[in-house]
């Protein structure tokens, strides 16, 4: 017979309260970030186009985002005729979900990992891959062309560019020797000349791999320049076209918390992570203290990054879908495989042993 | 291999690059938005804007100096214009009644320039939205309170057309 003052299920509720509670932690800190997120895309592109952008709710129009999500939670909920209306309400879920879910082996501070995983590097692609899998079923679900080409566009995408951001994940886990997230943050402690971009003292070839993970990561994550499975200009709205209330929301939330996500990839494995760009700012500190200071050094150069990412969308044109194929599989793939492989060759034959 | 593809390669970096510059300049301080915020921020009008004609009044004589010739109501392409001669003392010609049907005005500006002693003179008032056709008829009472005063005399002698457009309507 089983009583619930087992030593046993006594830790595993505690455990599960634990991580709800971090679950919860997380998906407030999503919710609030992407509402400030595109609030400043709008700012960004208004200003970058000579405009103002929203100034109007609450003071210099702070509060646009959250009466925009107000009017898409009252907005009709419509699903077509003809639409598969299973898969077309767990569609949304889908997206958000896996966008939700990489957040898990993020570090965010010292001691603030909600679950450090020893193959976080691994976790992290085989999750965030997953989103597509909502696209296309979303795209299949409407019943609509225009959603199907923009999920048969989001499937070549990604298959296409999953190669490249994997390629170029490898290279800071073959130089330090991990597959953990924590153990890669840890390895570059100190200050920013220790940062894998920054260490000029080691493999020279590691800001080609920068640049390739930002590269293919803003076309896996699908916002421009390589937004084609919601082009508007070809594709009404892509695989959202039928969606309208709260799923479209849903998709729009996960769009932005994967620009999230790609700024803290790039962090963890090229910018130090949650370590301070010089040490005496934070480094010294433990505890309590230690967490809150790293976690605030993370998400300022998440942050920075974040700006670049919305710099870049408010740039450049839309490439065509030809120009996106040669760009995965006649250039970064090649450049990704050569620095791979030289990459190998340094750890294996130059660096010093730890 | 194609060749020349490194030079291919070098470029659409340069290109981005350049590109982001562009944005970056319009992004910065150095160029702020254009947008005028236009029931709160009222346009900076030119000084010699035509907006709707009106009658300023002459300090002088505490009236306008129209002398009801009826140049502007026979000029007016669309006919809007009504003025009638007050009769009752026949040494002083002023105007018995002068209205206009802004309505239908197409703001040509054709009876400012027809006018013998330029008493009708353009304002900066363009905001003449209303709730009716017959608030759009302006009388002369209404068009000499749209139109203030005229500047002093002396000043007005050196530059007469440069000064009396200086914010008629206030």
């Amino acid at each position: 017979m089983i009583t619930l003052d087992l030593p046993v299920l006594k830790d595993l509720s505690i455990e599960i309260i634990k991580i709800a509670l971090a679950a919860i932690a997380v998906l407030i800190f999503v919710l609030v970030f992407v509402l400030y997120v595109i609030l400043k895309l709008r700012w960004v592109i208004a200003r970058i186009q000579s405009r103002l952008g929203p100034n109007r709710v609450g003071p210099w129009g702070v509060l646009q985002t959250v009466a925009d999500a107000l009017k898409l939670l009252q907005k009709e909920d419509i699903i077509p005729t003809n639409a598969d209306k299973w898969l077309f309400t767990l569609a949304p879920a889908f997206v958000f979900i896996p966008a939700y879910l990489v957040y898990a082996v993020i570090p965010f501070g010292k001691n603030m990992t909600c679950a450090s995983l020893n193959i976080g590097v691994i976790y992290l692609s085989a999750i965030s891959s997953l989103g597509v899998i909502g696209i296309i079923v979303a795209g299949w679900a409407s019943n609509n062309k225009w959603s199907l080409l923009g999920a048969f566009r989001g499937a070549s995408q990604l298959i296409a560019y999953e190669l490249p951001v994997a390629l170029a994940v490898c290279v800071p886990v073959l130089l330090a020797g991990s597959l953990s997230l924590n153990e890669i943050v840890a390895q570059q402690a100190g200050g920013i000349l220790s940062w894998n971009l920054f260490k000029f003292s080691g493999w020279p070839m590691i800001p080609i791999a920068f640049l390739m993970l930002l590269i293919a990561g803003l076309a896996e994550i699908n916002i421009a320049p390589f937004d084609l499975m919601e082009a508007e200009s070809e594709l009404v709205a892509g695989f959202n076209t039928e969606y309208s209330g709260m799923k479209f929301a849903l998709f729009f939330l996960a769009e932005f918390a994967e620009s999230f996500t790609l700024s803290a990839v790039l962090v963890t494995l090229f910018l130090g992570g949650y370590h301070a760009p010089i040490y005496a700012l934070g480094g010294q500190l433990t505890g309590f203290w230690g967490s809150l200071v790293s976690a605030g050094w993370f998400v300022g150069k998440c942050w920075v990054l974040v700006l670049f990412i919305l710099w870049i969308r408010s740039t450049l044109p839309r490439v065509r879908i030809d120009q996106l194929m040669n760009l995965s599989w006649k250039a970064l793939l090649p450049a990704g495989l050569v620095n791979l492989i030289l990459s190998g060759a340094y750890v294996a034959f130059w660096m010093p042993k730890k | 291999m194609k060749p020349g593809i490194f030079k291919d390669v070098v470029n659409s970096f340069v290109s981005v690059v350049k590109g982001l510059k562009v944005t970056l300049y319009n992004w910065s301080i150095l160029r702020g938005p254009v947008t005028e915020l236009y029931p709160e921020d009222k346009p900076k009008l030119p000084e010699r804007y035509r907006g709707m004609p009106v009658l300023p009044v002459d300090p002088d004589t505490g009236r306008c100096r129209c002398i009801a010739c009826g140049m502007c109501m026979r000029t007016c392409p669309e006919g809007i214009i009504t003025v009638v001669l007050d009769k009752s003392d026949p040494k002083d010609r002023k105007p018995g009644e002068f209205t206009i049907d802004i309505s239908r005005c197409m703001f040509c500006g054709l009876c400012i320039e027809s006018c013998p002693v330029k008493c009708l003179v353009p304002s900066h008032n363009f905001e003449l939205a209303c709730r009716t056709r017959e608030e759009m008829v302006y009388d002369l009472e209404a068009l000499m309170r749209m139109g203030g005063e005229f500047p002093p005399k002396e000043i007005e002698a050196e530059e007469p057309e440069e000064k009396k457009l200086e914010e008629p309507d206030k």
